[in-house]
């Protein structure tokens, strides 16, 4: 048994792996901390949570908040107008933009030695998160969304920059990344394509094929695929489990395993780009990597499809109030579905509870069956485990919240 | 010969790694240290080496607890190894100034010098050569001022005053509305002061943060949220979204202000009615 170090995943896991015959035979992940985030909810007023959950992750932050503002609203049963929908998903796939353009060159491209240009790779960072800002004050850890609506009050000045901001972002990231068609890639996905190729790595990582987005937006709808069907998903059918040696726990859903993240939304989305890419390789790292990239690109669409149809008129906020009860709601965030739980006691949070998405694609085996991360790696040649470890971004401080 | 940066986590959520990395043109500051470990950016160290290895400059994001595993080591012998030759420490963020926010989880979780706003053990030792960035996240061009000041004025939590000396409501563009009295009536408006209902506690909250902008555009007030105190040590307060009032005046004052002062200048504003503060900015008549 040999014990990798993970580290720069937003912090560090612990990979145990046997390998036999070059091959990886059996492997488990740890992760060693624990901040007791849930706990230091407990007795606070319910807003409390829109400035504590942001700070489980400095990476996606933003979708916590998200989360925490749609659980408590869907206690309060209240349904948010046009403008704070699209208000809240611009900031959203910001988040996610900035999110994937790191992984993919500072992860990626950096763990396959394939050089890239900084400058920019992070021009797109900084101008993504300006975007953000325009209506989140500040990114990362913002707290801009509460029950009701947003704080901010945009007028057509701040339109017009994020416009511009999103125009500037679209064409730095094709002019990097070049034209997502299948038969002519070129720029670095090229580069990235012919890099996998050489070093025997198109079809490393396959795993279930199975996929599941709980998330309710424009851009995906609550559902999963199973022997490639897709049906629609539902909340209650969730199950956490302990793990030994690991403060992260496991998570099923109806007892299987499925992977979340940029690769299931973009199938369950049907994107041609990808289905035409799981056809050939399945759920390998080529098709994981790609999704995540051609994520980025849908995305900003929807930005812009977003600041363009916003009707600034609307009001941003309208005032409610939150009950007693239980909850729970899903959000999509960079890496995948996002739950969160709240019950609610005389005002104030008697319980919070929180599911990562690298809960789903980092548990470990139960009840005889591999997790998506084990099956992923079982097989793979051993020097390969770290690329593939890596293909899901992990997020090892969400997890260890 | 380019100073050694060191760039240590502790018990942290990363964002201010990721503040960081919104410094703009990060490239040319990044040029002028040589960057032996950094959580998310390119360097040259992996975490296992770092024990044996020297740095000029220790920056330090997330509170130290001692027994917290940073990899196959102790966080804290860790951080004192690398802190015992540095000649600079910066720490980075409220968690690393004074153990922030999972301190609430766990007391043993601390910054530096302050655990909350009471010294650390390792104060004496390291007041010295520790500069204080807190924030939550520390703004990215507070944290470059950090690395590159040479022996900035400091007050008492070791914080620089060119950053801190301020307060949050410096240059709020509802000051005038502050002025008059006028408070928000809620959320997601233009208009009126979030001091008075909304919890903003940027009158008596050290930063600049609207001074210089968060990620070159706003900051939490310009877009209509309360500030939340973040640089401060009792940073996260309860009830955060509502201003606690004795007989309807805030329970804390703007910073330094007797409470004599503002209640002398409060009565004299409130008995004047500026109509336009009371209107839509943008008002259609």
């Amino acid at each position: 048994m040999k014990i990798e170090l993970i580290e720069k995943i937003e912090g560090e896991a612990f990979l145990d792996v046997s390998c036999r015959h070059g091959k990886v035979h059996e492997a488990y992940v740890r992760f060693p901390h624990y901040r007791g985030i849930e706990k230091i909810l407990v007795g606070r007023d319910p807003l409390d949570a829109l400035v504590i959950n942001p700070r489980v992750c400095g990476i996606c932050g933003h979708a916590h908040l998200q989360a925490t503002v749609m659980v408590l609203e869907k206690l309060a049963k209240f349904e948010p107008n046009e403008k704070v929908k699209k208000i809240r998903e611009i900031t959203r796939f910001c988040e996610m933009v900035q999110n994937h353009i790191k992984w993919f060159y500072l992860v990626v491209f950096d763990r396959l030695g394939l050089s890239y240009d900084f400058r920019s790779v992070h021009a797109i960072i900084q101008k993504i998160n300006t975007l953000a800002a325009i209506f989140s004050g500040q990114w990362p850890h913002s707290s801009y969304a509460l029950p009701g609506g947003v704080t901010c009050d945009p007028s057509q000045l701040e339109i017009l920059h994020a416009k511009r901001l999103v125009q500037s972002v679209q064409e730095r990231f094709v002019s990097l990344v070049g034209a997502f068609d299948i038969k002519n890639l070129s720029k670095d996905l090229k580069r990235l394509y012919d890099r996998l190729e050489k070093r025997d790595l198109l079809y490393a990582g396959k795993s279930l094929d199975r996929f599941i987005a709980f998330g309710n937006d424009s851009y995906v709808q609550s559902s999963k695929i199973l022997h490639g069907k897709v049906r629609p998903a539902k909340l209650h059918h969730i199950e956490e489990f302990s793990q030994e040696k690991s403060y992260a726990k496991g998570v099923t859903y109806k007892g299987k395993f499925y992977e979340t993240g940029p690769l299931a939304r973009t199938m369950l989305r049907g994107d041609h780009f990808v289905k035409q890419l799981h056809r050939r390789y399945k759920d390998s790292i080529t098709t994981r990597i790609f999704a995540r990239v051609y994520e980025v690109w849908t995305l900003l669409e929807k930005i812009d499809a977003h600041l363009r149809t916003l009707d600034i008129a609307e009001p941003s906020f309208v005032p409610i109030t939150i009950p007693d009860g239980m909850a729970v709601e899903a959000v999509e965030a960079a890496r995948g579905s996002l739950i969160h739980q709240v019950c609610i006691e005389e005002g104030k949070i008697a319980e919070y509870s929180i599911i990562t998405p690298t809960q789903w694609n980092l548990s470990n085996a139960k009840n005889g069956e591999s997790s998506i991360i084990q099956k992923a790696l079982l097989g793979a040649k051993c020097e390969d485990t770290d690329i593939i470890f890596r293909s899901f971004d992990i997020c090892s401080v969400c997890t260890t919240h | 010969m380019r100073p050694k940066v060191v760039w240590l986590q502790g018990v942290t959520c990363n964002g201010n790694s990721h503040s960081f990395v919104n410094l703009p043109d990060i490239e040319d500051f990044l040029r002028c240290y040589e960057w032996l470990y950094h959580p998310v950016l390119p360097s040259s160290c992996t975490l296992d080496e770092l024990p044996e290895i020297e740095c000029d400059v220790l920056v330090l994001e997330g509170g130290l607890k001692s027994g917290w595993q940073k990899g196959e080591f102790d966080l804290e012998e860790l951080f004192l190894q690398l802190a015992k030759n540095a000649k600079k420490v910066v720490a980075v963020g409220s968690c690393a100034v004074y153990g922030g926010v999972f301190r609430e989880y766990d007391e043993n979780i601390t910054g530096v010098l302050f655990s909350g706003a009471k010294k650390t053990k390792l104060y004496e030792s390291l007041v010295q050569k520790t500069v204080n960035i807190p924030g939550c996240p520390a703004h990215p061009e507070w944290i470059a001022f950090a690395l590159e000041a040479k022996k900035p004025i400091l007050d008492a939590f070791n914080r620089p005053k060119e950053l801190y000396a301020y307060t949050v409501h410096s240059g709020c563009v509802r000051n005038e509305y502050f002025e008059w009295k006028v408070d928000a009536e809620r959320f997601g408006t233009k208009e009126g002061c979030l001091y008075y209902k909304q919890g903003c506690q940027g009158p008596f909250t050290h930063g600049s943060c609207n001074k210089i902008l968060w990620n070159e555009t706003a900051s939490k007030t310009r877009v209509g949220t309360p500030c939340f105190g973040c640089t401060e040590p009792d940073f996260p307060k309860r009830d955060l979204f509502m201003t606690k009032t004795y007989m309807g005046i805030p329970a804390t004052m703007p910073l330094g202000v007797p409470k004599r002062a503002y209640l002398t200048i409060t009565g004299i504003a409130k008995s004047f009615h500026i109509s336009r503060l009371h209107k839509r900015v943008f008002d259609e008549d």
